[in-house]
């Protein structure tokens, strides 16, 4: 109000007027994220009546049934291939990731936006794909004249979580590759580093935070995700996510859904809190 | 295909004439496996735009040029009102994101409340959540206010989802823009709207731009959101194919496949050379990658 007569008093309304713009977006957040969140957790200790409808209650047994040894074994793989997927992505990852900043010359832009590009294809149409080329009639199989038996098996779940978050990985250690200073590459083999040494003791430790934050994001999908076993894997490779989607659309048990949906969530949330406090590290750092 | 692969290889010599190359430094497998990197990520994709226009029915051999599958889809009412109903989705999903995502930025990088910490959290959490925690709480939120399942449920999930995206990425342009212009602004009798608005916004356009159609892509290819959150019908397309894929692989999904990406296509392409279309010497990739890092 008074910022146009006196700047020193710009203060106080700049800080109402900024808030302003706070408001809705907060709000919404608030309204369809958080509270959300708190209906999930009220529900995953309710019952269902005869009709299969949701009652509210007070019925932890929701929590134990999930380690029954029906269930255990599916959260124990959901967390297996999703650590199986991070390893892998590591591997092919970060050779890319390097590949682009240090040797991408003029190109980098594309060649980090063809990383990016398949992860705009439709994840269905992209999985399906693979259904395609790895089926027991498909196009593999029938160019090669083998008849090897690649879905429905661990390896074909796993390929295609690789296949679906590889990007995550890529793009934050190429963030951490570029930001790096050549010069500490060059400095490290002045100094007689083989090539070997210079990576583990210069480049690696310079990228590490990279590596993590990739590592988390790659994490935190591969664990939730359903389609991949839904359609590479069988009922043997079903992962917490096809258990979940069962109790909404065919068990018609929500609370025990929600129940596993909370389980997963408070498990993601100690990797979530690390990523985000090494993020606002990061972000501090740059502004700095 | 070919064309995308042979990229890496037609760098070196460019790289070459920039800096004087050092053999030991630049060893030849990377080379070797970023083309066969590529071209494990773009194989599948070409397989499903090749057979996409195959004139048999046949996953296996390409059998000739046809528009048969398109045909199929184009023709059928139901998949028709499932495209329309996805586009309404992603349109509106990125006018509300878009505009509440870029009054979140502005008020984090610039309001200092005792709230500004735990918004900032709040608009972060959704970006590492994993889309079924979202897409089951937005279910269970719905049918507990009594919501009725439809395309207004489907687009209240993804503009919850959207606004981070958008905030992310126009925070980043906004804190690189700093508060000396505004300030200038206000100085000269500027009201703090008529700042925001002739000031700021132009500068932020950009990167408003590139959200937007970012989010509009994401919406659009949406599948687990939507799949939780969805009416009867019409359904959007990501879940056609969803149900259409558990019945068998057919070759109408390759179309809708292909004619999906190039709306994605088409998106992204706007969005990464819009700002540079509007005079803008950065170009879209920056704006959306740029302040991100780690």
């Amino acid at each position: 109000m008074g910022s146009r007569l006196d700047p020193g008093e710009g203060g106080v309304s700049e800080q109402r007027f900024a808030s302003g713009f706070l408001f809705p977006g907060a709000v919404w957040l608030l309204l369809f994220f958080l509270v959300p969140l708190g209906i999930l957790l009220a529900i995953s200790f309710g019952t269902t009546d005869d009709l299969g409808n949701s009652l509210y209650g007070w019925h932890p047994e929701n929590y134990r049934d999930a380690f029954d040894p029906l269930f255990a074994p599916v959260l124990l793989r959901s967390v297996g291939y999703a650590l199986a997927t991070v390893v892998l992505c590591l591997a092919i990852g970060y050779p890319i990731a390097y590949y682009i900043a240090r040797f991408g010359g003029r190109r980098k832009n594309v060649l980090i936006a063809l990383v990016v590009l398949p992860f705009f294809v439709n994840y269905l149409v992209r999985t399906y794909a693979w259904v395609a080329i790895l089926g027991d009639e498909g196009i593999f199989n029938g160019a090669m004249n083998t008849d090897i038996r690649f879905l429905n098996t661990p390896y074909a779940v796993i390929g295609g979580l690789v296949y679906g978050y590889l990007a995550f990985m890529i793009l934050p250690i190429y963030a951490a590759l570029d930001r790096m200073d050549p010069s500490l590459i060059e400095a490290g083999k002045d100094l007689y580093g083989s090539r070997w040494h210079t990576f583990r003791h210069v480049t690696f430790p310079h990228t590490f935070q990279g590596v993590l934050a990739g590592a988390v994001l790659v994490f935190l999908p591969a664990v939730g995700d359903f389609v991949s076993a839904q359609l590479l894997g069988g009922p043997d490779e079903y992962m917490v996510g096809n258990l979940i989607q069962q109790q909404f659309f065919a068990a018609e048990n929500w609370p025990f859904g929600a129940a596993l949906t909370t389980l997963m969530m408070l498990f993601l949330l100690i990797f979530m809190v690390m990523y985000l406090r090494s993020a606002a590290k990061a972000s501090r750092e740059a502004m700095a | 295909m070919s064309t995308v692969a042979e990229r890496p290889a037609a760098i070196a010599p460019e790289r070459a004439s920039a800096r004087p190359p050092k053999d030991f430094d630049r060893p030849r497998f990377l080379r070797v496996f970023a083309w066969i990197f590529y071209l494990f990520m773009f194989a599948p994709i070409a397989l499903v735009v090749l057979f996409s226009f195959n004139s048999s029915r046949s996953l296996q051999n390409f059998e000739g040029f046809s528009f048969t599958w398109y045909d199929r889809f184009f023709s059928s009412e139901s998949l028709r009102s499932s495209l329309i109903a996805s586009i309404e989705i992603a349109a509106v999903t990125m006018v509300v994101a878009t505009t509440l995502g870029t009054m979140l930025a502005y008020g984090l990088v610039r309001a200092r409340t005792r709230w500004s910490g735990a918004a900032n959290v709040m608009m972060l959490i959704p970006l590492v959540t994993p889309e079924i925690v979202a897409g089951v709480s937005a279910l269970l939120l719905f049918t507990q206010i009594g919501l009725h399942l439809s395309l207004t449920t489907i687009i209240l999930g993804h503009i919850t989802f959207s606004i981070s995206y958008v905030t992310v990425v126009v925070r980043g342009r906004l804190a690189s823009l700093g508060p000396e212009v505004e300030n200038a602004a206000l100085d000269l009798g500027a009201t703090r709207l008529q700042t925001f608005r002739l000031v700021t916004l132009p500068e932020l356009w950009p990167a408003v731009l590139a959200a937007g159609l970012l989010v509009f892509a994401l919406s659009f290819d949406d599948f687990v959101l939507s799949f939780f959150t969805t009416g009867e019908s019409p359904q959007p397309l990501p879940v056609r194919i969803w149900s259409a894929i558990r019945f068998g692989v057919t070759p109408t999904i390759n179309a809708i496949g292909s004619f999906m990406l190039a709306i994605s296509l088409l998106a992204i392409g706007l969005a990464l050379f819009l700002p540079r279309l509007l005079g803008r010497r950065e170009s879209g990739l920056g704006v959306l990658l740029g302040r991100e890092g780690a």
